[in-house]
């Protein structure tokens, strides 16, 4: 993984010092409000429903034993002994105090992390595949284009006070783990047919009020030019799009209005000026980047293992959780372990410091020290050996990140909601634990297969439910929780917006909609299709006589 | 109002801003909205002071980037405090050649004047309420940078 120099040191120790002050000086009434807000949602600091949020930067996902021990601590001695994922797979801590907040950042420096750019109209944490390097089905690891992407945007002077915030992805695999479609801008590592490695652009994606899937710009740009391309783009962004109504004001409302080809027409005109500038990249700094991604001194006897498959043989309960909650492995012999932070009754993504720690030393332990958050709030441990399967799982298991229901329907992605989030219409811890309750027979769950359940507790769609096959929106409704469903949505490689089911239904009532739903897509369903492949073939209406129909 | 430019406190501004083209002041050094400038080009010309203009982000940049040796300074103006279009415009003018002075007008904030500099701005007009001499502390909070910018176009790894 990337690790800092004196530089990077200094960029975050200087801007803990620039916080600290600023806090100074708006606790002595010296910052209006105003200004006080924007530069704190820089540096990840919201004011919520209870107390103030800081959401700390994974970027790429990426993180280290000491910084999950760190994690750890944090939530130990700020916190309430807990922190939060996010599908930005940051870390959200829900109860620091305001005036503790620089001296949080100040710890978070001492293991090179920081809160910089978690909020706020600017560039955000650049996300990517979970399973970036190891996975076999990779063109190429786009972790190095993530870090390039990082330090070019990193306190980038023009672009922080964008119309909007502003998100970019970057996959390197034809099957998209990062929702990159529905990103401001998408990067796909793809080949041309030269044979050239480089990435299709896409631009205008986004969730929200308003889910748009993004758009091609440009199907083929040269690695060189990804950052005088993306300045290009920004600056176009900077300058036209809409700034008198913050729900208009995303990149993507700009790309609609426009329309994508004179939107292009823009880029490309200012790309012009600027793509033979300095901020073309050199091999020599994009082989120095990528020495920080260098396949990790694989074990070659790994593959020889035969204790794991003894191990699947003689226990149930560990290979019903092999089977679930690991991704294969490109290096014969390793396997890659997801952690489940979706357990019975917890809000998803979640995590204790207790469990950080278990998660740093099970990554030191046995998976060379790193681990992964995925937009899916859970946790990754990419590189276990097949042997050590087994212990991880049984310490897994000890700390209750071991249901196995990656991919499941209680594989929920779920914002905090009305409980904790300032912008809430309702709530979503409620609904995720009454449909944790009634679908807690996991056979049941294997045999509906895959299917993406998405929640979010307000139109702004943090928990991105426009893209679950089974999207739910909490809405306001004369001071009582309603719940919209939508069906059909993907956020992968065919990324798709669900269609809304009918009128919201009650909160009491969601569990019972959803076994609804998937009855209807037992009864209608071919071998081998998903539930977003049914309501594809055979539309909403089927669900929807189910739903509403029993309903009288 | 208080003024830095080159990161010192400037004591007399020499540009008198003209908003109304009916009285132009007989003598002495102009500064003119864009629209306002271009309405009024001819009989500018015969002004014997200077003329600067002021820019927002709802402009037309190319008259002014057609005759930049014409203006010794340009203001950017900053209409609202979250209204980063000026950042930019600041980057356009200097990538076209602009060598004069770059004023970022509008209530800069205290916590934007360093990435104003890094974008191309040397000076900056506040209102006198919120003024103290602690803003020329924040040119100096963050001394290293990884993107290049106006002041210096090399990315980290091109520097030193």
């Amino acid at each position: 993984m990337y690790i800092y120099n004196e530089v990077d040191q200094k960029i975050v120790d200087e801007r803990v010092e620039q916080f600290r002050d600023q806090t100074r000086r708006f606790l002595a009434g010296e910052l209006s409000d105003d200004e006080f807000l924007a530069v704190r949602l820089m540096n990840g600091l919201y004011i919520q429903r209870h107390a103030p949020m800081l959401r700390v930067a994974i970027p790429y996902g990426l993180i280290s034993s000491p910084q999950l021990r760190k994690l750890g601590h944090i939530a130990r001695k700020y916190d309430k002994g807990y922190g939060h994922f996010t599908t930005r797979t940051n870390i959200q801590y829900n109860w620091p105090k305001l005036e503790e907040v620089p001296d949080i950042l100040a710890e978070l420096a001492e293991v090179q992390m920081h809160a910089i750019q978690t909020s706020g109209n600017c560039i955000r944490n650049t996300t990517t595949d979970q399973f970036a390097g190891v996975t076999p089905d990779e063109l190429e690891d786009p972790r190095p284009w993530c870090e390039i992407i990082r330090q070019w945007s990193t306190l980038h002077p023009e672009f922080a006070y964008l119309p909007r915030k502003f998100k970019i992805a970057v996959t390197g695999s034809p099957r998209d783990r990062a929702a990159s479609q529905v990103h401001d801008i998408g990067l796909h590592l793809v080949q041309n047919d030269a044979g050239e490695v480089g990435f299709e652009v896409l631009v205008g994606g986004g969730l929200g009020r308003t889910p748009v899937i993004g758009k091609q710009i440009r199907p083929f740009l040269a690695k060189k030019d990804l950052l005088s391309y993306l300045e290009a783009i920004l600056r176009v962004y900077n300058l036209k799009g809409r700034r008198d109504n913050k729900y208009k004001a995303r990149i993507k409302i700009l790309v609609e209005a426009m329309g994508i080809d004179a939107f292009r027409e823009e880029v490309e005109a200012e790309w012009a000026n600027i793509r033979d500038s300095e901020l073309g990249l050199t091999d020599a700094e994009i082989d120095r980047i990528k020495g920080f991604f260098q396949p990790f001194a694989y074990d070659a006897d790994a593959a020889n293992d035969t204790s794991l498959q003894q191990k699947l043989e003689s226990d149930e309960a560990f290979r019903v959780w092999y089977e679930h909650n690991t991704h294969n492995h490109k290096v014969p012999g390793y396997t890659a372990v997801v952690v489940s932070l979706k357990p019975q009754l917890q809000p998803a993504g979640d995590i204790t410091d207790l469990q950080l720690e278990v998660v740093a030393d099970l990554a030191e332990q046995y998976s060379f020290g790193q681990a992964r958050s995925t937009h899916e709030q859970n946790l990754v441990l990419a590189d276990v050996k097949n042997a050590d399967l087994y212990a991880v799982w049984q310490k897994l298991a000890e700390h209750n990140m071991a249901r196995a229901n990656i991919g499941t329907l209680t594989d929920m992605i779920v914002c905090p909601g009305f409980d904790f989030c300032g912008l809430a219409n309702a709530k979503t811890l409620n609904i995720a634990e009454q449909i944790n309750t009634a679908f807690d027979d996991l056979d049941y769950l294997y045999d509906l297969g895959e299917i993406r359940l998405n929640m979010s507790g307000c139109i702004n769609a943090c928990g991105h439910h426009h893209v679950g096959a089974i999207g739910i929106l909490g809405v306001d409704k004369k001071g009582e929780d309603w719940y919209q469903i939508t069906i059909g949505g993907s956020d992968r490689e065919d990324a798709s917006l669900g269609k809304v089911l009918g009128k919201a239904v009650a909160a009491d009532d969601v569990a019972e909609t959803l076994k609804k739903l998937l009855e209807t897509y037992v009864e209608q369903r071919t071998e081998e299709e998903r539930f977003v492949d049914t309501v594809r073939r055979v539309g909403v209406a089927p669900f929807k006589e189910k739903v509403y129909a029993a309903a009288h | 109002m208080p003024l830095l430019i080159d990161r010192k406190p400037v004591a007399d501004d020499r540009w008198q801003l003209v908003e109304d083209a009916e009285n132009l002041p007989a003598s002495g050094d102009l500064l003119l909205p864009l629209g306002l400038y271009l309405e009024n080009k001819d009989a500018l010309s015969a002004q014997a002071g200077e003329i600067a203009v002021r820019v927002n982000g709802d402009d037309d940049l190319t008259p002014v980037l057609e005759s930049l040796d014409s203006f010794p300074m340009i203001a950017v103006e900053f209409p609202a405090f979250r209204d980063g279009r000026g950042f930019s415009l600041a980057r356009i003018l200097r990538r076209a050649g602009f060598k004069g002075e770059l004023r970022a007008v509008g209530n800069p904030a205290r916590d934007q004047l360093g990435y104003m500099e890094r974008c191309g701005f040397n000076a900056y007009e506040f209102s006198e309420e919120v003024y103290s001499d602690d803003f020329l502390k924040a040119f100096e909070e963050i001394s290293v940078h990884y993107q290049g910018s106006a002041d210096d176009p090399r990315p980290i790894y091109l520097q030193s």
